[in-house]
C-alpha cells in the first residue's frame, strides 16, 4: 500500500472517530471550557494529527491514547453530576470579591487578582463605580458576576406596572415558504387560520420568508419582497379603542337621556366598561 | 342622527369588542390571557343584552326611527 494512501486511510478513519468523540464530550465544553477541558480538547487534536500523518506510530497505540485522553473527560463529568465535593475539586469554587459593597482583599491576594484587574472586569460590565456594587463574584471558569445595588440595577417592566402577564415564546409558522405544522399546533393553530391572515395582509405563503405568531395569535410576517410594507398588528391597540369608545358612549348616553332608568343602566355601563378597560390594560399594552 | 342611531352604532361596536375578545380568547396560548378574555367577552354579552333592550324601549317610543 502506498504511503499517501494508508494518510489518507488513516485521516479519514481518524476524522470519522473524532467526530464521534465530540459528539460523545458533548455540548457544554464549547460553551464552557474549563482549563483541564481545554487542554484536553488540545491534546486529543494534537494525538489525532500525529496519527493521521505519522506512520511510524502504530494504530492500536495512537487510538488507547485517545481514548485515554477523551474517555477521562467524560468519567469526571459523569462523577461530578453525582457528587458535589467532587465537583467542587475539578471545577473549582467562585470566590466573592465584593460582598455588602466592600472589597475583600485577602480573597483578591487568594486568586492573585490586582485592583486593577478588578476594575477592569468591572469596567467590562459597564461598571465604573465600585460603590455601585453589592457582591461580586469570580466565578470557576475566570467571569466576574456582580450584583448591583438597588438603586442602580436597571429598571423592568415590573418596577414599573405593577401585574405584568406572562408572554409566551413566538412559534415560527412558515419557513422559507413552507407552513411548518408542527409549531402551529404548538399555537393552537391551524392551516386553515393561517391562509385566512395572510389572505388579510394580501400575501401569499410562497412569497412569505419567515412568519411568526406571539402568544396573543398575531402573525408577523417577512416577505422575500423587502420592498413591500406591511402593517404591524393592530388588534389589540384597536380593541383597546373601540372599548375606550364605548365607555365614552355610555357616559354621553347617559348624559343626554332624561329617562332616570336608562340613566342609570347607561352609568353602571360605562363603570363596568372602565373596569373592564382597566382588566384588560396590561394584556392589550 | 337620532339617539336611536347613535345607540345602534354603540351596539355594533360593543359586538366588534365581543368578536375580538372572543378571537383573542381562542388563539391567545397564555392561559391567564385566556381566561381575562373570556370573562371579559362574557361581559359585553351582558352589556349587549341591557343595549338591546334600550334600543326596543327607544323604538316603541319612536316607532318612526323603526329599524334604522
Amino acid at each position: 500500500m502506498p504511503a499517501w494512501l494508508e494518510v489518507a486511510i488513516r485521516s479519514i478513519c481518524i476524522l470519522i472517530g473524532l467526530f464521534i468523540i465530540t459528539k460523545l464530550l458533548g455540548k457544554k465544553q464549547l460553551s464552557k471550557l474549563s482549563f483541564f477541558e481545554y487542554i484536553v480538547g488540545i491534546t486529543i487534536g494534537d494525538i489525532a494529527g500525529s496519527m493521521s500523518m505519522d506512520l511510524d506510530i502504530r494504530l492500536t497505540e495512537g487510538i488507547t491514547s485517545i481514548l485515554i485522553w477523551s474517555l477521562f473527560p467524560v468519567a469526571i463529568s459523569i462523577i461530578s453530576l453525582r457528587s458535589k465535593k467532587f465537583r467542587d475539586f475539578v471545577e473549582g469554587n467562585s470566590t466573592v470579591f465584593i460582598k455588602n459593597g466592600k472589597i475583600l482583599e485577602d480573597n483578591l491576594k487568594k486568586e492573585k487578582y490586582t485592583i486593577d484587574e478588578l476594575l477592569e472586569q468591572l469596567r467590562k460590565k459597564d461598571v465604573f463605580r465600585v460603590a455601585d456594587v453589592e457582591f461580586a463574584t469570580l466565578e470557576a471558569n475566570g467571569d466576574l458576576s456582580i450584583l448591583l445595588k438597588r438603586d442602580k440595577q436597571p429598571l423592568t417592566i415590573g418596577d414599573v406596572q405593577k401585574y405584568v402577564p406572562e408572554e409566551k415564546e413566538p412559534q415560527t409558522v412558515i419557513m422559507d415558504g413552507e407552513i411548518l405544522d408542527e409549531p402551529l399546533a404548538t399555537a393552537r393553530l391551524n392551516r386553515g387560520w393561517l391562509k385566512k391572515q395572510l389572505d388579510q395582509m394580501g400575501v401569499a405563503v410562497e412569497n412569505v420568508f419567515l412568519a411568526q405568531v406571539d402568544s396573543y395569535g398575531q402573525l408577523t410576517v417577512d416577505l422575500y419582497d423587502d420592498r413591500i410594507q406591511l402593517p404591524e398588528p393592530q388588534q389589540k391597540q384597536l380593541l383597546l379603542a373601540s372599548m375606550k369608545k364605548a365607555e365614552a358612549d355610555f357616559e354621553l348616553f347617559s348624559l343626554q337621556t332624561n329617562d332616570a332608568e336608562a340613566k342609570q343602566m347607561y352609568e353602571q355601563q360605562a363603570k363596568q366598561m372602565q373596569q373592564l378597560i382597566q382588566k384588560l390594560q396590561p394584556f392589550l399594552m | 342622527m337620532t339617539i336611536g342611531s347613535q345607540v345602534k352604532q354603540s351596539l355594533a361596536n360593543m359586538k366588534a369588542i365581543h368578536a375580538t375578545l372572543q378571537q383573542l380568547a381562542l388563539t391567545s396560548t397564555n392561559e391567564e390571557a385566556q381566561r381575562a378574555f373570556h370573562e371579559a367577552m362574557l361581559e359585553t354579552e351582558q352589556m349587549i343584552a341591557a343595549l338591546k333592550g334600550r334600543i326596543s324601549t327607544l323604538e316603541r317610543e319612536e316607532p318612526q326611527y323603526k329599524g334604522m
